[in-house]
């Protein structure tokens, strides 16, 4: 019973890493630019979030609303700001360049919302239930349902819609798909706004489970970016799958091994994944890139 | 339907290109020889927009393309399918197609028209059509890179080097296909270093060699001509 439970919530914190792997991977996939201010972004769409369900508890589903069109336009922001002016240099220099976005987005928050943790209300409560002996927490379910509707969202998106098509032929060979007419600069754009969107949301389903700060998103960046490494870089269902992964090792690890070492049993799977199988589960096949 | 004055294109000091002048009828299939490195692929890029010429024009229907992006001239009509074929290799053989048709708006309903021309043509890509662009042989990701072209209904077709790397039979067999396309009155500009095959299908063509036209005509006189069969037909 105890193990049901421990999955369950293994299950609700693999799938936050999930989202915000996920925000990574369609970043990675369709500009080859690895997001390094994911985890300020994640923070960011926590304290929006946060300020909104701040004004009564009721509006706690408006902030998901909120937090996604935030979000998005902090993503347009970031796509005129930082990856247009850079888009022709190496792609260091961007990867670069999106450290010091997270920087700069890291610091308005610190002084917007200040240094001080703020608890925010989930929309379903902190009320837990019980289920043929079982106590969940409603916040875990919760997360667990909106994460498989995000990513059923983002399946849509990608590969049953025309937009997806275009998507993954420009992540494919940018060059022949501007050829054949795709609006790249508009992609590019849609691209930012759905991580930034993505990262956002994923703090928000984080931000009742732990109290909000600014530093709130680092350390998830950093297992979602394990996540990544170990469901395969490059592979968007090796993302989820990834973050699932991590989310397992992390619970079980703290409740069987001992909970100071769960950020050491994240990592180490990761650096096994990174000396034994670096394609991760679902490593990209490499006619795929060719 | 498509012109160029006095382009020229340089790779930082090296000239690729130095004044070619070219024009495309509406309704013609014209050729472009020459050996290797003679520009003709830069030829083809400066008219779909993949490099800047450093001077000259090129007009689609007497308008000036300017400094227009790749993605607008595709959209202004200019279907361009690339050297080495560049099928998108994780995408299927119908997506492949389906995608080649984001150039034309509100198509709907006529896709599935433009889809079965293109299965006619080439019923092998029929067959194939939900196996991946990776997996497809050299002469099917061939046909598959006409038929994406096709998709975008295109006013003008560049097509660079249909031949290249496929086993005789199945440079045949593109050939073939492109015969009854250029019967269609499509308009085709065709680079190819082939030049026996290009000859047979087009109507008229320019020598290219070290960026500069040294000659062009109509084909049967091309066959024809001393310069054209000692260093292209091998004769």
């Amino acid at each position: 019973m105890l193990t049901i439970q421990l999955i369950i919530n293994a299950l609700a914190v693999g799938s936050i890493y999930a989202v915000t792997a996920l925000s990574f991977e369609i970043a990675y996939e369709s500009t080859g630019v690895v997001n390094f201010s994911t985890g300020q972004l994640v923070t960011a769409g926590a304290l929006v979030g946060a300020s909104v369900t701040a004004i009564g508890p009721h509006l706690a589903p408006v902030a998901y609303l909120a937090v996604i069109v935030a979000m998005a336009a902090l993503g347009l922001l970031f796509f005129v700001g930082a990856y247009l002016p850079l888009r022709n240099r190496p792609v260091l220099t961007v990867i670069i360049g999106t450290v010091a976005v997270g920087i700069l987005v890291q610091n308005v928050s610190l002084l917007i919302w200040g240094p001080l943790p703020i608890a925010v209300a989930s929309p379903v409560g902190n009320a837990t239930i019980r289920l043929a002996g079982l106590v969940v927490p409603t916040h875990a379910l919760f997360v667990i349902l909106v994460t498989m509707v995000l990513i059923l969202a983002v399946y849509f998106l990608l590969y049953r819609s025309p937009l997806g098509t275009q998507f993954r032929a420009l992540a494919q060979d940018p060059e022949t798909a501007r050829l054949i007419g795709v609006p790249v600069m508009r992609l590019y754009a849609l691209t930012w706004m759905l991580a930034c969107a993505l990262a956002g949301i994923a703090g928000l389903l984080l931000a009742p489970m732990w109290f909000v700060d600014v530093g709130l998103g680092d350390s998830l960046a950093l297992k979602a970016f394990a996540a990544a490494i170990i469901g395969g870089f490059g592979s968007i269902p090796g993302a989820i799958i990834g973050g699932i992964a991590v989310g397992l090792a992390e619970v079980l690890g703290a409740s069987y091994i001992s909970s100071s070492y769960k950020d050491a049993i994240v990592f180490a799977l990761m650096i096994l994944f990174l000396l034994f199988r670096p394609q991760g589960l679902f490593g990209e096949r490499v006619a795929d890139r060719a | 339907m498509l012109r160029c004055s006095n382009l020229c294109v340089s790779y930082g000091a090296v000239q690729a290109l130095k004044g070619v002048d070219l024009t495309v009828a509406e309704g013609e299939c014209v050729a472009l020889l020459g050996a290797n490195g003679a520009g003709k692929t830069t030829l083809l890029r400066a008219i779909s927009g993949l490099v800047r010429p450093r001077s000259g024009e090129i007009l689609l229907q007497g308008q000036t393309l300017g400094g227009m992006a790749p993605e607008r001239r595709a959209r202004a009509g200019i279907a361009h399918a690339p050297e080495r074929r560049r099928i998108f290799p994780g995408l299927t053989v119908l997506e492949n197609l389906q995608v080649g048709a984001t150039a034309v708006r509100g198509l709907g309903a006529r896709m599935q028209e433009d889809l079965d021309r293109v299965y006619a043509m080439f019923p092998r890509l029929a067959e194939r059509r939900t196996q991946r662009g990776w997996s497809l042989s050299g002469g099917e990701q061939q046909m598959l890179a006409i038929g994406r072209a096709l998709m975008a209904r295109p006013r003008v077709l560049l097509l660079d080097e249909p031949s290249l790397g496929l086993a005789p039979l199945l440079a045949e067999e593109v050939y073939v296909r492109l015969a009854d396309l250029a019967h269609t009155r499509i308009t085709i500009l065709l680079v190819e270093q082939n030049t026996a095959m290009a000859l047979a299908v087009a109507s008229r063509a320019y020598v290219l060699e070290h960026g500069e036209i040294v000659l062009h005509g109509a084909s049967a006189e091309l066959m024809d001509h001393p310069r054209v069969k000692e260093a292209y037909l091998g004769a």
